[in-house]
């Protein structure tokens, strides 16, 4: 049966690796290739590599780091940051990565999401809404790497994106990035039932326990998660690592089900 | 010399990646003159059906790969939209398949899937071998391979099935007659099962 | 291959392409004599009592109290540092923090390792990463100077940080894995200059670097030789030398108790240590690190010298998987394999074509002889 993913994800800013606490001071994490390297020989189910930097500087994407990295990679690779037009999507798929990410340009301007699908094919397109909790309580969705607010309605939003057709949806929450305190398990309530594509959720992940009962709860849900992977123990050292194979059993048997 | 079809569809630079490191001949072919020395050959996919179908037709290798196929009999490797347009046709489009096989593609039944996400098919998924092959030698079945399609495959000779999945029901994952396979799964995006697999093709 | 009998040790591996070996009327290099005169006399590998090492880990207890930790372990995954971590936390009752320096080379091998002994043995995890932007610089720097040394970056960077930690940290216990038992024979000097100087490294940085070295960690020999133990009382300590260490039984209990992963030779934790000590140092210059090891190993019992001459009879480097480390090594540096293969066929060079303070290190290794603090050591 099919089984829950889990997708370590990482941050690229600066050309190196580094990890955030609600987006913002990025602490020093090491070379994006050899993480990657290692994730591919612990044989990871799928990864996510993000540049931080673009969609807030306009800049090209790096396609040199994309290509190295896509060579490391014998799993499913996500790739995003700063992608405006279906050219650069379909440049770097060609570089042997399997998915695009997009944020911004997708909020902006959801339109380039069916441009970029008749290109790539839509289950290429991932469409990835970094949101943080209002004063009130609802979620607001947040562009250029949670620098400036958006006035659209995230549940009106994502029903927009599921008719205009993506290939998956990643929610990423702002206010438990690298806190390691758990998901924001209300808000994944709120949006799995609206959602019919992929869905994968990203921010808070502290223990392999959070992505366990996440699993157990939803059954096929993408678990995505960076400082969990990426430090170990009360000192936050940098250690890349993933579930431990007990954890990975138990998703084995859950799929059984 | 293995020549992987490049004709606009499918991850071809990770299979290249994979024969290089296995330290495998392999060359990306994209006119039918650039057939000549191939002696195995690896036809990529991804997206849509009818997409994949016209691009392969106006590429100009169609007639040269039905003959080297059907009357040649050099081994063949489809994978995923690849291995789908083998078929003689498919729910999701109007044109004819190749036809290689006897078989229909058809649209996963989102009732009989009881969880959200339905469709599509995304993830690792395990296999069961119905029929042995040196093929499928070493591989860690119950690891299986990553998927990523909503049309699954649907032979209509069950001896052409060499290994089935499930999802929502059971259907055909891997296919086989005489020197023509095809995977519904990604092999390039499988770690080391993929890995495997490529290996046993070439040293087929 | 042949070898002639006259260019080899009658009793080690060492041979004629250290250039300044020397053998006695029995043909018996002075690597092997000075661990008869020198180290033997003063360290013993059968008759070391458990007593020396308990008295050693008292004082570390009590030197460590009241602190969240009682001393700093530097770990590289590698087998040494994994069985002194276990010996540590299990047979010595320490508290030890791990402390791991991360130069962007880690095999897979290493982080599982370091992973399985920290969760294992339930220790606390330190990682210092250093900036890759400017260790990548430093290496092409020496690439682009022609010395044997090259891995200097990487190990420099090793005993810096652990030393500012050390001391930012008020901790006087660095436990390093570090032994006679398989190490009683150094790399000469010829093929392997202190990493530790860093005239030599500011120099090269200076001549062939790009990029300024801001976050990169300098350390120096005065300080941490001279200031730091004898001002600052912090201390690097060896306790694999306090107990009869075989590294064979120490990989098993290692791979039985915490599933730890063999490497296929010493130091192949990091990915550029593998190449450098397997490639590029035996064939750029004739360097073969495996005749120090297993001249070590011989001497301490644990290998015969026909075992060693029957693996030094096949290349240090796997055939099979050598252009494509070859390739990985030029990607990570960001150049082209073309550009790192020029810097293999340029002319060798040495430390003494660059600064140096050996002079420094000359002295230093008299004192430190002649009050007995230290035996055998590099030449």
């Amino acid at each position: 049966m099919l089984r829950s993913r889990v997708i370590p994800c990482l941050l690229v800013h600066n050309k190196g690796l580094v990890k955030t606490v609600k987006f913002k001071d990025p602490k020093y994490v090491g070379d994006p290739i050899n993480a990657v390297k290692i994730f591919n020989e612990k044989e990871v189910d799928e990864l996510i590599v993000l540049d931080i930097d673009s969609s807030v500087n306009g800049n090209e994407p790096n396609y040199q780091m994309i290509e190295h990295l896509a060579n490391e990679s014998r799993m499913p690779l996500c790739y995003g940051g700063g992608i405006k037009t279906a050219e650069q999507a379909q440049r770097i798929i060609k570089l042997g990565v399997e998915k695009i990410a997009i944020s911004s340009e997708a909020i902006l301007n959801p339109a380039i999401l069916i441009e970029i699908a008749d290109i790539i094919g839509r289950q290429s397109v991932v469409v990835v809404l970094d949101v943080k909790k209002s004063l009130f309580g609802s979620y607001d969705i947040y562009i250029n790497n949670g620098k400036k607010k958006i006035k659209k309605n995230l549940f009106e939003f994502i029903s927009e994106l599921e008719s205009i057709g993506i290939g998956e949806l990643v929610i990423n929450s702002i206010d438990n990035d690298g806190v390691m305190k758990g998901y924001d398990l209300s808000l994944i309530e709120k949006v799995r039932d609206r959602v019919n594509v992929p869905l994968t959720v990203l921010g808070g992940a502290g223990t392999s326990d959070d992505i366990l009962n996440l699993i157990e709860k939803y059954k096929i849900i993408g678990a995505s998660a960076g400082s969990l992977f990426v430090f170990k123990g009360i000192y936050k050292a940098v250690l890349i690592n993933y579930l431990p194979e007990l954890a990975l059993n138990k998703i084995r048997k859950i799929s059984k089900i | 010399m293995i020549g992987i079809i490049d004709y606009g569809s499918g991850n071809i630079q990770a299979i290249k990646n994979i024969y290089k490191k296995l330290k495998v001949e392999c060359k990306f072919v994209s006119q039918p003159e650039q057939l000549n020395g191939v002696n195995k050959i690896i036809l990529p996919g991804v997206g849509a059906f009818d997409e994949a179908m016209s691009q392969l037709n106006k590429s100009g290798m169609r007639e040269v790969l039905d003959l080297m196929v059907i009357d040649k009999q050099v081994p063949v490797l489809g994978v995923c939209v690849g291995m789908q347009i083998m078929a003689s046709s498919s729910d999701e489009g109007k044109l004819d398949g190749l036809g290689w096989f006897d078989a229909k593609v058809k649209l996963f039944d989102e009732n009989t899937i009881k969880h959200k996400p339905k469709l599509p098919h995304m993830g690792w998924n395990e296999i069961q071998v119905k029929s042995e092959h040196s093929i499928l030698n070493l591989i860690d079945k119950e690891k299986g391979f990553y998927f990523l399609h909503s049309f699954y495959f649907q032979c209509n000779d069950k001896n052409d099935v060499l290994a089935e999945a499930y999802y929502g029901d059971i259907f055909h994952c891997a296919i086989n007659k005489k020197n023509i396979f095809g995977f519904q799964f990604h092999p390039e995006k499988s770690h080391s099962n993929g890995i495997k697999l490529f290996k046993n093709f070439a040293e087929l | 291959m042949t070898i002639l009998k006259s260019t080899i040790c009658t009793n080690c591996v060492m041979d004629t392409t250290d250039s300044k070996i020397v053998f006695d009327k029995k043909g018996v290099c002075d690597h092997c004599n000075t661990y008869f005169s020198d180290i033997l006399t003063k360290w013993n590998p059968e008759g070391i009592n458990d007593s020396d090492l308990m008295i050693l880990a008292d004082k570390i207890k009590k030197e460590g109290e009241g602190k969240d930790f009682d001393c700093i372990i530097g770990m590289s995954g590698g087998i040494d540092s994994s069985y002194l971590l276990y010996l540590a936390k299990e047979k010595l009752g320490l508290r030890p923090l791990v402390f791991h320096v991360d130069a962007g080379w880690n095999s897979q091998e290493a982080v599982h390792n370091i992973e399985r002994l920290v969760d294992g043995l339930d220790l606390d995890l330190y990682t210092e990463v250093i900036n890759w932007e400017e260790m990548k610089d430093l290496q092409l720097s020496f690439f682009k100077s022609g010395v044997s040394h090259i891995d200097t970056p990487q190990d420099h960077s090793f005993f810096a940080t652990m030393y500012q930690f050390a001391e930012k940290h008020g901790v006087k216990n660095i436990l390093t894995g570090g032994n006679y038992s398989t190490e009683c024979i150094r790399n000469p000097l010829e093929w392997m200059y202190f990493q530790s100087d860093s005239r030599q490294l500011r120099d090269i940085h200076k001549q062939f670097g790009s990029n300024p070295l801001n976050q990169y960690p300098i350390t120096n020999i005065l300080w941490h030789k001279v200031y730091l133990p004898y001002v600052k009382g912090i201390k690097l300590i060896r306790p694999l030398d306090y107990m009869v260490y075989n590294k064979e039984e120490a990989t098993q209990l290692l791979e039985q108790k915490f599933g730890y992963q063999r490497y296929p030779q010493k130091h192949f934790e990091s990915r550029f240590t593998r190449f450098y000590e397997s490639y590029w140092l035996p064939e750029k210059f004739g360097f073969d690190t495996r005749k120090v090891q297993y001249s070590s190993l011989i001497l301490t019992g644990q290998m015969t010298r026909e075992e060693a001459l029957e693996k030094l009879r096949s290349p240090a480097y796997d055939p099979e998987t050598i252009d494509e480390d070859f390739e990985y090594i030029a990607n990570k540096l960001g150049i082209t394999i073309g550009e790192l293969q020029s810097y293999f066929d340029a002319p060798n060079k040495t430390y003494k074509d660059y600064k140096n303070q050996q002079s420094l290190y000359d002295v230093g290794a008299k004192v430190l002889r002649a009050i007995g603090l230290e035996k055998g050591g590099k030449r």
